[in-house]
């Protein structure tokens, strides 16, 4: 099973473009059902937490985990995510890295990528984070899927909430 | 700049507190605070744990100065201002890290991990013997310095009171999360730091206030109640969350007392403590100390605020928190996730996955308390003399101690039953106008 350098990107430009246009139900369709979403947080100024089960994420959901942000977008009653940011996300030097992790073992495709994301809401302005995506994608009847989204936030003093949408 | 005393409205015996929003605004007044209060008491620097080993340390700040925590080849903690001898350069390289010789990277001094002074690089040459003395090379240790069960505070004043006495009615508190392991407590690896444009003593009020949880964290609740219907079963024991009594209309056995020297206890009735994470140690404690005691550690969630910005909050998870004043109207705030060492792997894994639903700027309910007070903040420009009345729950507010607190054994400056008073702000409030008068 393979996945080509263009499919690749087109998949993640697709799940930007989701966000940016507040296209949830779409978003989620990305993301197998046994999708894992992970943020480590950073230890010290240079490593991340490795260990979800022993150490503190920034975020460690499933896919319920991910629904469940959304149902909280969508319910316009938190103070933090209403009203929504204008969000942009830029998605570039996607990779296709096969095995590099092992983890074709599991019959999945490794792809890396690199992301700013510009968000603008009135009561603060624009914010500017950055960092870097590891995916293990499934190739299914109905193409690619997430299985494991990795966000590396590189933003060590945040400013705004972090969310879905924004990273 | 307004005067502190004259911001507050002290007046209980008419049923009247008030504070001025101008505290919360006045750019002098921010620098009074900071020589006064930041410069003059006792603030958390971090715990043990997180410097276990010779050369480990810790660099963080006490007000505006830089200084650093580090484990000495004696085994001992030290805590030194960050700044080279020589001439000033901050010697820490790293947030953390291990350094049992500190090298300045500016000129090449040299110190142990004790703060002696191991190299004067050319000083051979360049210095007689009494030069050095009269430069005293030594890195300089703060004022003081102290531990209490493992929580290390340093204080830049030579003259405050000792660490014990400003504690004072907070330890018994502190105890109850501190005493909750045979083995001790530790710090969880991963970091988070964020800013919060907004006064720092809005979150000093929001970490004890009751009275926004029904309001802010409404979205919480749902939206953590909405998540167990999407995986029936995978929320049960210790996963699930107590979200729902945040919605309860029902009476919750709650609290809020003063404990004197400004420190806040905010507490409410789990309604499912079998759910906490700590839970499984419940027998083991059980042999250790009084049943009150273990009732307070696992049955009844409490903020307990310390005077001026500490949080140990011990609700769903378990969290401490410190904010950091840095202008009139920003504020950077650290948190950190503590648990027991040696702790069951489903109780740890509960506890990390409850600590980052709540706990962190990546959280379902952090952003929305950030975005509330930021916007308390705002509001708070738009009046020239508007006062925040702070008398909701002082018709209930009762002198010395509560039932509750009698199974403690404490004996709180008052007490007031219900979480949704506003009355144990009093007692940071008094403290505030008190040191800047002084």
């Amino acid at each position: 099973m393979t996945i080509t350098p263009a499919e690749a990107a087109e998949f993640l430009y697709r799940e930007a473009w989701c966000l940016d246009n507040k296209q949830w139900d779409d978003w989620l369709a990305l993301y197998a059902d046994d999708a894992v979403y992970w943020a480590p947080a950073m230890v010290g100024d240079e490593g991340w937490t490795d260990d979800p089960d022993n150490d503190v994420s920034l975020m460690y959901m499933d896919k319920a985990g991910l629904e469940a942000r959304i149902f909280r977008i969508e319910g316009k009653d938190s103070y933090a995510t209403d009203p929504m940011p204008h969000t942009a996300h830029l998605v570039s030097n996607v990779l296709v890295r096969g095995d590099a992790d092992g983890l074709v073992a599991d019959g999945l495709v490794q792809v890396s990528a690199t992301w700013l994301v510009h968000a603008y809401m009135r009561v603060r302005g624009g914010t500017v984070r950055g960092g870097l995506y590891e995916y293990a994608l499934r190739e299914t009847a109905e193409g690619p899927k997430i299985v494991q989204k990795k966000i590396f936030i590189h933003d060590d003093r945040i400013v705004g909430p972090i969310d879905v949408y924004n990273i | 700049m307004a005067m502190a005393r004259e911001l507050i409205d002290d007046r209980l015996d008419d049923n009247i507190f008030r504070v001025n929003r101008a505290a919360f605004t006045d750019e002098a007044l921010f620098e009074r605070e900071m020589s006064e209060i930041f410069h003059r008491c006792w603030l958390y620097l971090g715990h043990e744990s997180q410097v276990p080993d010779h050369g480990d340390y810790i660099a963080t700040r006490l007000g505006r100065h830089p200084v650093f925590v580090i484990r000495g080849g004696d085994g001992g903690i030290r805590c030194f201002y960050d700044a080279c001898s020589h001439r000033g350069s901050k010697l820490t390289g790293r947030t953390s890290g291990n350094a049992k010789t500190l090298v300045c990277r500016y000129h090449g001094w040299c110190f142990n991990a004790g703060g002696d002074c191991t190299l004067v690089r050319g000083g051979d040459e360049a210095y007689r013997a009494a030069d050095l003395d009269r430069l005293g090379t030594d890195l300089r240790p703060i004022a003081q310095f102290g531990e209490y069960k493992g929580f290390l505070f340093g204080c830049v004043d030579a003259a405050a009171p000792p660490l014990d006495d400003f504690l004072g009615g907070a330890k018994p508190f502190i105890d109850l999360m501190a005493d909750q392991a045979p083995d001790g407590m530790e710090i969880l690896r991963g970091e988070s730091r964020y800013v919060m444009e907004a006064n720092w003593k809005f979150q000093t009020e929001n970490s004890t206030d009751g009275y926004h949880v029904a309001t802010v964290h409404r979205n919480f609740a749902t939206t953590v109640g909405y998540r167990e219907t999407l995986a029936p079963g995978g929320d049960d024991g210790m996963a699930k969350t107590e979200a729902s009594r945040i919605l309860s209309l029902e009476k919750i056995n709650s609290g809020g007392y003063d404990v004197g020297n400004g420190h806040m206890i905010n507490w409410a009735d789990r309604g499912n403590p079998e759910a906490g994470p700590s839970w499984p140690q419940r027998a083991a404690l059980l042999e250790k100390y009084d049943p009150g005691k273990v009732k307070w550690m696992l049955e009844r969630g409490r903020t307990v605020t310390v005077f001026p910005n500490l949080l140990l909050n011990d609700v769903a998870s378990s969290c401490i928190r410190i904010w950091r004043p840095v202008s009139a109207g920003v504020t950077e705030i650290e948190t950190w996730c503590i648990a027991p060492r040696g702790e069951d792997p489903d109780a740890r894994r509960a506890r990390i996955r409850k600590y980052e639903d709540f706990f962190f700027p990546a959280s379902l309910a952090v952003p929305d308390d950030v975005r509330a007070m930021e916007g308390a903040h705002t509001g708070s420009q738009a009046l020239d003399d508007g006062w925040n009345d702070l008398a909701l729950g002082h018709k209930t507010l009762v002198d010395g101690a509560d039932a509750a607190a009698q199974e403690l054994g404490v004996t709180p400056l008052n007490s007031n039953p219900g979480r949704e008073v506003e009355t144990p702000f009093f007692a940071f409030w008094r403290e505030w106008a008190e040191r800047l008068s002084s």
